[in-house]
C-alpha cells in the first residue's frame, strides 16, 4: 500500500468533490436536511400522536427495551418516554448520511473517470488497484463522516434549542458514541466500498445508480428493526455489528480489487 | 524541416523494445498475430496500419496495460506482462482520448498523474519545467474544460512525459486535431527525438510518419513490414531519376538510351526517365553525356513515391493473400 498514492488520490477527488455543486451539496446540505427532517418528524408524532403510539404494540416494545436499557427513563412521564425513545433512534437515522453519500458520489466515481478516458490513463501509471479504490472510498467517506458528525452535534443543539435538553443525557449514552464513533465509520467505509466497486462493474452511470440501492437498503432494514424494537441495540451488539461492518469493508476491498478487470475496463471504454 | 537522427546513430544504441510472437486474440478474433520486432533506444518507429490492424492493441501490451494471449514483449528491460508495475514507471503512454478532470487546472491535472512516480520528487517543479516547455505555463490555473482539443492533446502529451520516461508510446497524437495543432504536436515529438526519446508512434498520418520516423512497421494483425521509409519503397519501385531539360529530342534520346549504365529510359515532354545502374555514381557521368551531346540540363532529381503508394499496396497484398 502507499500512502502517497493514497494521499494524492485524496487530495484530487476531494478537489473535485468541491468543485461539483452537486456533490457539494450532498456532502454539505444534505445531512443537514435529514437532520432538520428527523426532528420534525420527532416534534409532529410527539405533538400530535403521541397518545396513538404509546398505545400500539410495537412502541411499548421498544419502550420497555429502552427503559431496560436506560432505567431512568421510566421515571418519566409516558409521553416523555416516548420522546427519549425517538430521539433514541436518530443516531441510526443518521447512518442513512454516509450511505446517501455514497450512492452520489462513490457509484460515479469510476464510470465517470471511464467515460472521461482519464481512467486509463490513470492506470498507465503505476498505481496499484488496491490503492486506487481504496483512496477512492475514503475520498468519500472521509466527508460523509465529518458530515454526520457535524449533523449529530446539530441534532443536540437543535433539541436543546427547542427545550428538550432535559432528555440529552438519556440520549447521550455509550450507544450514542458507539453508533456514531465505530458503526457509522464501518458503514461509510462499507458504503464507498461498494460503491466503488458497483462503479468499476457498472457499464454507465445509470446501471451504477441501481447498483447502489443495493448499499441503502441494509441501513433501512436496520433503522426498522431499531425502531420496532425488534432488536435494541446494546452497545455490546453495537461493538459486534460495528466490528463485523468492518470486516465485511476489509473483505469487500478485496473483492473490489479482485473484480476491478483493467484489462476490461481498457479494451471497452474508448 | 525536420531533421531526424540518423539510423546509424540510432543503431549505435541498443534494443529497448523486443517482442517475440506476441498475439492478442479477442475472442475468437486475433486482434495482433505473432508480432516479432525490435526498436533500438533512441529510435522513432512508426507503426502504421488499417483500422483495427492492432495497433492500439499492440500499444497497449507494450506498455503493460494489457497481456499477450501468445508471445511476450520485454521493455526497457521488463517484461510486460510480469514487471507491469516497474514497467509503468518508466513508459509513457498517450492514449486516443485525452481523458483529463475538466473541472480541474492544468497544473492541477499534471500533478495529480506526476504525483505516481517514484521518479518524481516533486511533481509541481516537474510540471512546470514541462508546461513551460509547451508553452502552456501562462495557462496553468486555467480550468481543463477551457482548454481547445490542441491544448489537450499538448497536455496529454506532457502527462505522457513528466516522468522522463524511457520509451513514449504515442497512439495517433494528431489524430483529429486541425493543421495548426497538429503541426505543433508534430514538433514536440520531432524535439523529443532528437533529444534521443525512444518513441513508438501509432498514427494514420503517412506524411507525419515520414518526416519524423527513422523506421515505419506496417501491421494488419500481422507486421507486413518493418524498414527505414526509403528501403520501403525500393521493396515496391526501383530508383528513377528524372533529367529535365530545355529541349528533349530524338537524337539526344537516342544518345543517352546508348549509354551502357541506362538500364530503362522513357520520355515525357522535356523530361527523360531513366534507371541507372547505379543512380548515385552514374549521375556525373550521365549528365556529361547528355551535355556533350549539346543537352542543356535544367535539373536532374530522383522521382519519389509518396509512401502512400507503399502503404496501400502492403495492405493491399495482405488483403489478397486473405481472401
Amino acid at each position: 500500500m502507499s500512502r502517497r498514492h493514497i494521499r494524492n488520490i485524496l487530495l484530487k477527488e476531494w478537489a473535485l468533490l468541491f468543485t461539483d455543486p452537486n456533490s457539494a451539496f450532498m456532502v454539505t446540505l444534505l445531512p443537514l436536511l435529514i437532520v432538520g427532517q428527523v426532528i420534525l418528524y420527532i416534534w409532529l408524532a410527539f405533538r400530535f400522536g403521541a397518545e396513538g403510539m404509546l398505545s400500539a404494540q410495537v412502541f411499548q416494545t421498544a419502550l420497555q427495551k429502552l427503559v431496560e436499557a436506560v432505567p431512568g427513563v421510566g421515571q418519566l412521564p409516558g409521553e416523555e418516554q416516548l420522546l427519549v425513545l425517538l430521539l433514541s433512534q436518530v443516531n441510526f437515522f443518521l447512518l442513512l448520511i454516509p450511505t446517501m453519500i455514497a450512492m452520489s458520489v462513490a457509484t460515479f466515481s469510476i464510470v465517470d473517470e471511464k467515460l472521461s478516458g482519464s481512467l486509463e490513463a490513470l492506470l498507465a501509471t503505476p498505481v496499484k488497484t488496491r490503492d486506487l479504490l481504496l483512496g477512492k472510498a475514503l475520498a468519500g467517506a472521509i466527508p460523509a463522516l465529518v458530515a454526520t458528525w457535524i449533523s449529530a452535534g446539530v441534532f443536540l443543539l437543535v433539541v436543546w434549542a427547542v427545550g428538550w435538553g432535559e432528555f440529552i443525557g438519556f440520549v447521550v449514552t455509550a450507544r450514542w458514541f458507539l453508533t456514531l464513533f465505530l458503526l457509522t465509520p464501518a458503514v461509510a467505509i462499507l458504503s464507498f466500498m461498494l460503491g466503488v466497486t458497483g462503479s468499476s462493474r457498472a457499464k454507465d452511470a445509470r446501471g451504477a445508480q441501481n447498483i447502489a440501492l443495493v448499499i441503502i437498503f441494509p441501513v433501512f432494514a436496520l433503522i426498522g428493526i431499531q425502531i420496532t424494537g425488534i432488536v435494541w441495540f446494546t452497545p455490546l451488539l453495537i461493538l459486534v455489528l460495528a466490528l463485523a461492518i468492518g470486516i465485511a469493508a476489509f473483505a469487500s476491498l478485496r473483492a473490489a480489487v479482485r473484480l476491478f478487470r483493467r484489462e476490461s475496463i481498457v479494451v471497452q471504454w474508448r | 524541416m525536420l531533421l531526424k537522427r540518423s539510423r546509424q546513430e540510432v543503431q549505435a544504441s541498443m534494443a529497448i523494445i523486443e517482442t517475440s510472437g506476441l498475439s492478442r486474440h479477442f475472442g475468437k478474433t486475433a486482434a495482433v498475430e505473432d508480432l516479432t520486432l525490435t526498436v533500438e533506444a533512441g529510435e522513432i518507429l512508426g507503426f502504421l496500419g488499417p483500422n483495427g490492424a492492432g495497433k492500439t492493441t499492440t500499444i497497449r501490451m507494450l506498455a503493460g496495460m494489457i497481456a499477450p494471449t501468445k508471445g511476450y514483449a520485454v521493455v526497457a528491460g521488463h517484461r510486460t506482462d510480469r514487471d507491469v508495475e516497474q514497467l509503468h514507471e518508466v513508459v509513457g503512454i498517450l492514449t486516443e482520448t485525452p481523458g483529463f478532470y475538466s473541472r480541474l487546472s492544468a497544473k492541477r491535472n499534471l500533478e495529480y498523474f506526476a504525483g505516481f512516480y517514484s521518479s518524481i520528487e516533486s511533481p509541481s517543479k516537474q510540471v512546470e519545467k514541462y508546461l513551460r516547455l509547451i508553452g502552456l505555463w501562462e495557462r496553468c490555473n486555467d480550468r481543463v474544460g477551457t482548454f481547445s482539443k490542441g491544448m489537450k492533446h499538448r497536455l496529454a502529451l506532457v502527462r505522457a512525459l513528466v516522468h522522463e520516461p524511457k520509451v513514449l508510446f504515442l497512439d495517433e497524437p494528431t489524430a483529429g486535431l486541425d493543421p495548426k495543432a497538429g503541426a505543433e504536436v508534430r514538433e514536440m515529438i520531432h524535439r523529443l527525438g532528437r533529444e534521443g526519446h525512444t518513441i513508438f508512434l501509432s498514427t494514420h498520418n503517412l506524411n507525419e510518419a515520414e518526416i519524423l520516423c527513422n523506421r515505419i512497421a506496417v501491421i494488419h494483425s500481422r507486421l507486413l513490414a518493418l524498414d527505414t521509409p526509403e528501403q520501403l519503397r525500393r521493396r515496391f519501385f526501383r530508383r528513377q531519376i528524372i533529367v529535365q531539360l530545355e529541349v528533349l529530342d530524338a537524337k539526344l534520346a537516342e544518345v543517352v538510351k546508348k549509354l551502357p549504365f541506362v538500364q530503362e529510359a522513357r520520355e515525357e515532354e522535356n523530361q527523360l526517365i531513366l534507371e541507372l545502374t547505379d543512380s548515385e555514381r552514374n549521375r556525373p557521368e550521365l549528365v556529361q553525356a547528355i551535355v556533350e551531346a549539346g543537352g542543356r540540363v535544367i535539373s536532374v532529381t530522383e522521382k519519389q513515391y509518396p509512401l502512400e503508394e507503399v502503404y496501400l499496396r502492403l495492405v493491399h497484398e495482405e488483403s489478397g493473400n486473405e481472401s
